[in-house]
């Protein structure tokens, strides 16, 4: 599945940080008719101070979930919750002195989803909200994300 | 599954609990712990922050507690001037007293006013309540009494007319 969504960073001294985007492909292993183990990675991308300001985060998050249909159905509504790896995370901001500096970091990930999948015609599609943390250096970032899922599958799911 | 919630909400909490983005605490690592003070002056807020407190210029710092023969915490800012004296060769948690028997001092310069303890009801009180790695953190109350016009015999205002509130400082470096 391949997802777009958009984000919020939340939290402390996260009120210059600009609505974020995220795209993420997905890879499901149906383990049941209702339930799959999900491996995913994606980019998510916050701007600081608005666009044009060459400030902002960047991450890369590596992660396996676990996709539980609330209904076992494989359909409707769905809990996603999610651990994992930053591959790659890069602040870019201004020190004290008003140079740019970049702070990379990785970290440890975990976030959990509620989704709804539906078909659209004969394309299967899925909406989800999730809570997403990153914590690293004693620090975290937190944020929020509605996405929009369109699944690309090799194989269609049976109904 | 009910077990992997239970474990995420649980991290989740940890999360929560980390009151920094990833990127203010690897700038505290680099940087040191910011340090800040605030406190009231009858009744109008005044605070000063310091990002890298530990970088400062340890000759003319912005907020420190510098030891000489004895401890000196001290801010500058738009607001003025904050001074403090702890009477000790070696500065430990604990309370600080300066009544005005122990003689006039000058205090604090709150928009051009130098406030002292100076009448007999006036007195500054601090509290360091922690000292860890170098940094002191604490609160204070006081009252003092403002200065009119300094000269060969200077003169005072309203004996004990200024209230110090809600006073606290926070991570700050302890320059030796």
């Amino acid at each position: 599945m391949a997802q777009i969504g958009v984000m919020k960073m939340v939290g402390k001294n996260t009120r210059d940080y600009s609505l974020g985007l995220g795209a993420y492909v997905q890879v499901g292993f149906p383990i049941s008719e209702a339930d799959a183990v999900t491996a995913e990675i994606g980019v998510n991308y916050f701007f600081l101070h608005g666009v044009g300001s060459g400030e902002g985060t960047a991450m890369c998050p590596l992660k396996l979930g676990y996709r539980y249909s609330l209904n076992r159905t494989g359909y409707g509504f769905y809990l996603e919750p999610q651990a994992g790896y930053n591959l790659y995370g890069v602040t870019s901001k201004a020190d004290e002195n008003g140079d740019m500096v970049n702070l990379t970091y990785h970290g440890v990930v975990m976030a959990a989803g509620l989704g709804y999948m539906f078909d659209i015609g004969q394309s299967p599609f899925d909406v989800r909200l999730r809570y997403e943390t990153v914590v690293a250096h004693g620090g975290s970032n937190n944020m929020v994300s509605l996405g929009f899922t369109k699944s690309i599958g090799f194989r269609k799911k049976d109904n | 599954m009910k077990y992997l919630f239970i474990l995420l909400l649980m991290a989740f909490g940890f999360s929560s609990c980390l009151k920094q983005s990833i990127a203010d605490a690897m700038l505290e690592e680099k940087n040191g712990p910011a340090a800040s003070m605030s406190y009231k002056v009858n009744g109008t807020p005044v605070s000063i922050t310091i990002q890298n407190a530990d970088k400062q210029d340890r000759n003319n710092p912005t907020l420190a507690c510098l030891k000489t023969n004895f401890y000196n915490l001290q801010a500058v800012g738009n607001f003025g001037e904050f001074t403090f004296n702890f009477f000790t060769d070696s500065l430990t948690v604990g309370h600080y007293l300066y009544p005005t028997r122990y003689g006039n001092m000058f205090f604090i310069s709150n928009n051009n006013v130098n406030l002292f303890v100076n009448s007999p009801t006036d007195s500054m009180s601090f509290n360091v309540t922690s000292y860890d790695n170098g940094h002191i953190s604490g609160n204070f109350t006081g009252v003092l009494t403002p200065l009119k016009s300094a000269g060969v015999v200077d003169i005072y205002g309203a004996p004990s007319s200024v209230h110090i509130t809600e006073g606290s400082f926070k991570n700050v470096p302890v320059f030796y």
